[in-house]
C-alpha cells in the first residue's frame, strides 16, 4: 500500500529551540503507527505541524504522493486530517448528533432533525459503540465526548487520525472500547497515529512503532521486533555529557513533612512519603501522573480528601493556601505567567506579594522603602538580573521571571520548599543556577520538593527519587544510584510487569 | 419518557408566569380583566423585540449594553426623519427603523469582533456614545405626537383581530412573528446553530473551521436591528420622544433573556423561554404598580432580584447536571 501521509525531513524551531530536526514519518492507510517518546520529545509540536496548527520551517509533507502545504487547520482537515487529544474539544451545550455534523459545509442550510439524528447513530454505529444522538454532549463521560470527536473526525472522511494520550484518563473499560474503535477504524483503512505513554497497550494495539527524542526520528519498527526496554534505552538514550554534576547531600535525618496515605479522589491515592530537613526529594513520573496534584494539596490550592499530614511531628490539615504559608511551605508552579507572577507589576511588588503584612504599618500603610530593600537583597543573592526592581517581569528572560518566583516564595522564610518545575524553558546557564540555589537552600536546612519531568535535573539534585504513575507513587530511588533507565522503566511500565523497586 | 432541559425550561417559566398572574389576581381586585391583557401585550411586544435580539448576543458568550440608547436613538432619529418627510410611505418607516438601528449594532459588532475587545466594555460605551449623539443631535428638543404624522401614533392601537375583549394589536403579531422566525432560525437552521457553537466552546468552534467573528458581528447587527424596530414600536406608542426614550431597557432586555433561560455564558438557550420572560418581567412590572401592599418604587428591585434568582436557579441546575456525568479519572 502506498503511504498515505509522508512526512519527510521537517524541522521546526521556536527562538533558539529546535523542537522537529529534520524529523520524518510515513503512515500506511489500515496500520495503527504508534507514537513514543519523553515529555519534551517534540510529540506536540509534531502534531501541530501535521494539523496545519504550526508551519514547519522546512521539509516536505506529501499526501497521497501529492506534496501539500497546510497554512491552518481547516487545510489539514480537507487533507483528511484530523486529531483527537486527551481533553475532548466538544460543545457542551449540542447534541451528539449536531457535534458530529458541525462544520459539514455541504449539508442543506435547513436541518432535518431526523436525519440528522439517523445519520448520526450510523456514524456511532461504525465505531462499533452505541450512544443516543441526541443527549447533550455536556451529559456524556470523558470517554463517550472522545467517541464524539472521533465521530466527527471519521464523518469529515478523516483518513488520517491523531490519537494524542487518548487513553490517558480512561478507565479500564475505556480503554479497552477505545481500542475496539481504533481496530475498527483500522479495518476500514484510516491510518491511525496513537500516541501513549503507556507502553503496553502500544503492545496491545500497534502495528509498527517509532521512538523520537530531542526532535529527532531515533527508530522506525514493527511493534514484535521491539521490546519495553528497548523503546524505553532509545527514549531516553542520551549522552553524559548532557549531565549535571551531583554534590554531597545536605540531608539532615531530621523529618520535617511525613505523608500518609494522602488521597484525593479521582486524583491520586496512597502516596505515603517523608522529607527531612535538608533533604532534596525530587517526583518523577510522566505528564498526567498526578504529581502536581500532590503539590497542590499539600500547599492546600486543591485539599486532599484522605490521609494524613505531620509537619515536624506535628499532624496539620491543609485546606488553605494561606494556612499552608502559616506553616511554613511554599509552592512555586510550574506555570509562571498563570499562577506564579504578575507579569506587569514590578520585581519588588512580585517578591513581597505573598508577605504584604510585614511591609505594612498603621492602616495598611505599606513601607516602600523595606519593600524595596528585601527586593535588592534577593536580587543580589539570586542575581537576577534587570535594569532595576521596577521593570515589569513580564518583559524579564524566563530564566530571570523563574528566580523571581523563587525570590518571592523564600521571602516567606519556608521550612518545607515545593516547586513543580524549577527550570522548564529556561537556558542551560540559569538552569544551573536555579539548581545551585536549590541547593544552597538545602543546606541551609529548608526541606525541598521537587517535581520535575527532566530527569537530568532529577538525576543531578535529588537525595531521594519518587516516581509516580496514574496518581499512586510506584516506586523510590536513591538519587546517587538511579539512572535515566530505571526511573523511566518505572514511570511507564504496566501495574502487572513493576517488580517491587519500592 | 425523559423530558429534554430546554422544553422543561419553558414548561417551568409557564408555570412561574400563570402562577404570578394568579397571585396578583388575588391581590389586586378586578386584575384579571381584558384590558390587563391589552396594556402589558403592547409593551411586552417591545420588550420582548430587544431580548430576542439580546438573546443573540449572549448566545455568542457576549453582552449588548447599548440596546436602550439603540432604542431611544432610533425612535428619535426615525421621528425626525418622519417629521421632515411626512409623505414616507408607512410600509417603508419601519425597515428605515431597523436600519438605523443595524448602524447602531454594527459599530458594536465591528469593535467587538474585529478588534476582540470585551463586549462589556464596548458596549457600556457605547450606551453612552449613542445617547450622546441622541442628545447632542436633538439638541435637547423633543419630538411630539402632533408634529408626527397621524397614522403613526393610531398604528400601536391599531389591531390585527380581536378575540371577544381581548385586542391583538398589529405590534404584537409583528413581535410574536419575529420571536417565531428567531426560533426557527436559531434551531433548524445550520446558520442559527453556529450562535450557539460559539458560545458553548469557542475553541472547538476555532477548529471547526466556524467563522466566530462574523457570527458575533451578526449577532450584534440583529440586536440592533430588533432594537430598531423595538425604536419604531416605541415612537408609535408614545409619540412624545426626549433625550431619555429607551433608559435603562438594557436591564430589561438582560432581565428577559436570563429568566427565559438563556444561558449567560453563552451556548444555550432557546428565544420561546425569552418572550416568557419578557412577559413575566412585564407582568410583575406593570402588576407592582396597581399592588397596594409593595410600594410601586420597588420594581426596579425586584426587576434585579428576579434576574439573580434566575441565574442562581440556572447555575445550580447546570451544576447539578455536570455533577451527573461520570468521569474517568485516574484511579
Amino acid at each position: 500500500m502506498p503511504p498515505v501521509l509522508d512526512m519527510r525531513d521537517i524541522s521546526k524551531s521556536f527562538g533558539g529551540t529546535l523542537a522537529l530536526s529534520r524529523f520524518s514519518l510515513v503512515l500506511e492507510p489500515g496500520r495503527i503507527h504508534a507514537l513514543v517518546g519523553e515529555n519534551g520529545a517534540g510529540k506536540s509540536t509534531l502534531i501541530k505541524t501535521m494539523t496545519g496548527i504550526y508551519q514547519p520551517d522546512s521539509g516536505e509533507i506529501l499526501v497521497d504522493g501529492q506534496p501539500v502545504t497546510f497554512p491552518g487547520t481547516a487545510a489539514a482537515q480537507r487533507a483528511g486530517i484530523a486529531a483527537i487529544y486527551q481533553e475532548p474539544m466538544v460543545f457542551p451545550d449540542l447534541s451528539v448528533a449536531e457535534n458530529i455534523f458541525i462544520s459539514h459545509q455541504n449539508r442543506p442550510r435547513l436541518i432535518n432533525w431526523s436525519k440528522l439524528n439517523d445519520e448520526a447513530a450510523a456514524m456511532i454505529a461504525r465505531l462499533g459503540v452505541s450512544l443516543d444522538p441526541i443527549r447533550a454532549a455536556a451529559e456524556l463521560t470523558l470517554a463517550e465526548q472522545q467517541t464524539v470527536e472521533i465521530a466527527r473526525a471519521i464523518s469529515l472522511n478523516a483518513r488520517i487520525l491523531i490519537m494524542d494520550e487518548p487513553s490517558a484518563s480512561l478507565s479500564d473499560h475505556e480503554v479497552k472500547r477505545l481500542f475496539g474503535i481504533a481496530r475498527s477504524l483500522r479495518d476500514q483503512g484510516v491510518a491511525v497515529l496513537y500516541i501513549s505513554h503507556r507502553l503496553e497497550e502500544i503492545f496491545a494495539l500497534a502495528d509498527t512503532v517509532t521512538v523520537m527524542r530531542d526532535g529527532k526520528h531515533i527508530s522506525t519498527k514493527p511493534v514484535a521486533e521491539v521490546t519495553q526496554a528497548s523503546m524505553i534505552a532509545e527514549m531516553v538514550g542520551r549522552d553524559m555529557a548532557g549531565r549535571f554534576a551531583r554534590e554531597p547531600s545536605k540531608n539532615t535525618g531530621v523529618t520535617l513533612l511525613k505523608v500518609s496515605n494522602l488521597a484525593k479522589t479521582g486524583t491520586f491515592r496512597d502516596v505515603s512519603f517523608t522529607v527531612n530537613k535538608g533533604e532534596i526529594v525530587c517526583f518523577s513520573g510522566l505528564v498526567g501522573a498526578r504529581r502536581t496534584d500532590v503539590g497542590l494539596a499539600l500547599f492546600g490550592v486543591a485539599p486532599a480528601d484522605a490521609g494524613t499530614v505531620e509537619i515536624a511531628g506535628q499532624p496539620v490539615t491543609i485546606t488553605s493556601p494561606n494556612q499552608a504559608q502559616s506553616l511554613g511551605i511554599a509552592y512555586v508552579s510550574e506555570d509562571r505567567r498563570k499562577l506564579g507572577l504578575a507579569l506587569t507589576e514590578g520585581i519588588s511588588a512580585n517578591i513581597t506579594l505573598p508577605m504584604l503584612g510585614k511591609y505594612a504599618g498603621a492602616f495598611g500603610w505599606l513601607d516602600r522603602m523595606r519593600e524595596l530593600a528585601d527586593a535588592q537583597a534577593f536580587r543580589q543573592q539570586l542575581n537576577i538580573r534587570a535594569a532595576n526592581l521596577t521593570v515589569p517581569v513580564g518583559t524579564l528572560s524566563g530564566g530571570n521571571q523563574q528566580k523571581v518566583m523563587l525570590a518571592k516564595w523564600l521571602n516567606t522564610r519556608p521550612r518545607l520548599l515545593i516547586v513543580d518545575e524549577p527550570t522548564r524553558g529556561i537556558d542551560v546557564g540559569a538552569k544551573a543556577e536555579v539548581h545551585q540555589i536549590l541547593r544552597t537552600l538545602a543546606a541551609e536546612g529548608v526541606a525541598i520538593i521537587i517535581i520535575s519531568s527532566d530527569l537530568p535535573e532529577v538525576l543531578s539534585l535529588a537525595d531521594r527519587i519518587l516516581v509516580m504513575r496514574e496518581g499512586r507513587i510506584v516506586g523510590e530511588f536513591a538519587g546517587d544510584t538511579a539512572t535515566d533507565e530505571s526511573v523511566m522503566r518505572l514511570a511507564v511500565a504496566a501495574p502487572d510487569t513493576v517488580t517491587g523497586v519500592a | 419518557m425523559r423530558v429534554p432541559l430546554g422544553t422543561l425550561r419553558i414548561l417551568v417559566l409557564l408555570a412561574v408566569f400563570v402562577a404570578t398572574g394568579l397571585f396578583f389576581a388575588s391581590q389586586i381586585d378586578g386584575y384579571l380583566n381584558a384590558r390587563l391583557f391589552n396594556r402589558i401585550s403592547g409593551s411586552v411586544a417591545v420588550i420582548a423585540l430587544i431580548a430576542v435580539g439580546q438573546a443573540f448576543v449572549v448566545l455568542t458568550r457576549n453582552i449588548d449594553l447599548s440596546i436602550g440608547s439603540v432604542v431611544g436613538g432610533t425612535a428619535y432619529f426615525t421621528g425626525g426623519i418622519l417629521i421632515a418627510y411626512p409623505g414616507l410611505p408607512p410600509m417603508l418607516v419601519p425597515f428605515l427603523a431597523m436600519a438605523i438601528g443595524a448602524v447602531f449594532g454594527a459599530a458594536n459588532g465591528f469593535l467587538v469582533a474585529r478588534f476582540r475587545l470585551p463586549s462589556i466594555i464596548v458596549t457600556l460605551a457605547t450606551l453612552a456614545i449613542f445617547r450622546s449623539i441622541l442628545v447632542q443631535s436633538s439638541d435637547g428638543s423633543s419630538i411630539t405626537t402632533d408634529r408626527l404624522p397621524p397614522w403613526l401614533t393610531e398604528f400601536a392601537t391599531m389591531n390585527a383581530f380581536t378575540v371577544g375583549d381581548l385586542q391583538i394589536r398589529w405590534i404584537v403579531v409583528i413581535s410574536v412573528l419575529v420571536v417565531l422566525t428567531a426560533h426557527i432560525f436559531l434551531t433548524r437552521f445550520r446558520a442559527g446553530r453556529t450562535f450557539f457553537a460559539i458560545g458553548s466552546n469557542p475553541d472547538a468552534a476555532a477548529f471547526a473551521g466556524i467563522d466566530a467573528g462574523r457570527t458575533i458581528f451578526l449577532a450584534f447587527v440583529i440586536s440592533g436591528a430588533l432594537a430598531g424596530l423595538a425604536g419604531f414600536m416605541f415612537l408609535s406608542r408614545f409619540g412624545n420622544i426626549t433625550v431619555v426614550a429607551g433608559l435603562g431597557l438594557e436591564l430589561k432586555s438582560v432581565g428577559a433573556v436570563v429568566v427565559g433561560g438563556v444561558n449567560i455564558f453563552g451556548g444555550s438557550g432557546n428565544v420561546l423561554g425569552v418572550l416568557i420572560g419578557a412577559a413575566l418581567i412585564d407582568l410583575i412590572d406593570t402588576s407592582l404598580v396597581r399592588w397596594a401592599l409593595v410600594s410601586a418604587f420597588w420594581r426596579e428591585a425586584v426587576l434585579g432580584l428576579l434576574i439573580l434568582l434566575a441565574v442562581a436557579a440556572d447555575t445550580v441546575l447546570m451544576r447539578r447536571l455536570l455533577r451527573r456525568k461520570p468521569t474517568g479519572g485516574a484511579p
